[in-house]
């Protein structure tokens, strides 16, 4: 019998699922952050913790400030979230084996049940892009209800990142497997590229060329952030043309 | 002071006395262990062997299961479409719970009793497309009354079943032991 981690992929570079985000069109109106705060039940910290750095947001609006007054100007606005590495810094520190590479979607998975909470994973991460459940956050009575079912809810001391909306993944590729059909281009996207009213985040299959989010991804003008410390990010950047 | 208790512990009638309460403590641990494994009380005692037995399919009350992750409970108004053809609802003791419910409109509030934590996301709908038969998860309703739960319901008992399952195709390995497959 063949044990799973003897099985060599060669699709850790190019990835299976991956994102391209078009700098030039996003306009910072943090609509995906609400989005993925609803879609992956990510729970509000408040106004305490959050001046503690302990806000816990999946994805982020980054924008930085270039020049010296007063000539500053705002560079572009930059979303920020778990680029899905192929050879992540966060998976071989983990001591419990709770950040694991998914074989099957090549993607960074966080095992919330396995996660004993050393934060090692987050310190390693060069996009700081982990957040950690510092407490309990209460969801007081309304807002308990809209609780997505399909995403576990987290408890306190477990660390949480980005999972590419992993449940539309496999929500998308049951629907297919019962119509008898593979997963076509387009017919899901994560939260985040839902809620964009700009379409400034595409998302699909990185390895298939024909599909959008391939040849966005293939035509040379994007850049991947840190690349040079090999991580192998998924997530393509593109700005200014 | 406790040099004396520890005396008087030694006398015959100190080792009787902790004989008790030993014995005490073992039947309590017996018993805690023995009510975990009970099914939880349901409003009705819904006889299952009745039902299978009659030749009701599991997917006539359960039909989520060949459909989505959960398989469902039947709302009181199927019950109903057969039980209000059936003479004995009308006064039968066991049958009054989804009587006074049909006729008040309240809601049967069934207990689930085969149940995965949150943070394991199980969908019936692929294991039933791959052939599984409900009774091989949730054991032989011709012989139960209320349902129970014939298995640990643990990780090691679903890799088992996915591991034999895979077989030799690699690609179906990597998917059925994947962590993200379940957690997520």
């Amino acid at each position: 019998m063949i044990r799973p981690d003897e099985v060599k992929m060669s699709v850790e570079e190019t990835g299976k699922w991956g994102m391209t985000i078009n700098q030039d069109v996003c306009t910072g109106c943090q609509a995906c952050v609400a989005a993925c705060a609803m879609e992956n039940n990510i729970s509000f910290v408040g106004e305490e913790d959050s001046g503690y750095g302990r806000s816990m947001h999946w994805i982020r609006i980054e924008r930085f400030w270039e020049g010296e007054y007063p000539d500053v100007r705002m560079t572009p606005q930059q979303p920020m979230m778990c680029q899905q590495c192929g050879h992540a810094t966060c998976e071989p520190v983990c001591p419990a084996f709770a950040t694991v590479h998914s074989q099957a979607e090549q993607l960074n998975l966080q095992v919330y049940n396995r996660c004993v909470g050393t934060r090692y994973c987050a310190n390693n991460c060069p996009y700081q892009v982990r957040a950690f459940n510092w407490r309990d956050y209460q969801r007081p009575e309304p807002l308990s209800n809209q609780l997505n079912p399909d995403v576990t809810v987290r408890r306190m001391g477990v660390m949480e990142k980005c999972t590419f909306c992993i449940q539309r993944i496999h929500r998308a590729q049951d629907t297919a497997k019962s119509e008898g059909r593979e997963v076509m281009d387009g017919e899901f996207t994560t939260a985040c590229a839902q809620a964009c009213p700009a379409d400034a985040i595409v998302f699909g299959r990185v390895d298939k060329p024909e599909t959008l989010v391939a040849q966005i991804t293939n035509n040379g003008r994007g850049t991947k952030h840190l690349a040079e410390l090999g991580t192998l990010p998924h997530v393509t950047y593109f700005k200014e043309g | 002071m406790i040099q004396k208790f520890f005396n008087w512990l030694k006398q015959p009638l100190g080792l009787i006395a902790s004989g008790i309460v030993f014995l005490a403590l073992v039947s309590a641990v017996v018993y805690g262990i023995w009510r975990t494994q009970q099914a939880p009380e349901q409003p009705i005692q819904f006889p299952h062997k009745t039902h299978v037995n009659f030749g009701i399919q599991c997917l006539y009350c359960h039909p989520g299961a060949a459909r989505g992750p959960a398989a469902g409970i039947p709302s009181q108004a199927k019950c109903w479409a057969c039980h209000n053809q059936i003479v004995k609802t009308r006064d039968s003791a066991l049958l009054a719970p989804l009587k006074d419910a049909v006729l008040s409109g309240k809601s049967l509030e069934w207990v689930p009793v085969a149940i995965v934590p949150d943070f394991v996301h199980f969908n019936h709908r692929p294991h039933i497309a791959a052939g599984k038969n409900c009774e091989e998860c949730h054991g032989d309703m011709t012989k139960v009354t209320v349902a129970q739960n014939p298995q640990d319901m643990t990780m090691g008992w679903c890799l088992n079943c996915h591991i034999k399952n895979a077989g030799d195709d690699q690609e179906k390995l990597v998917k059925l032991t994947d962590c993200g497959t379940c957690h997520y």
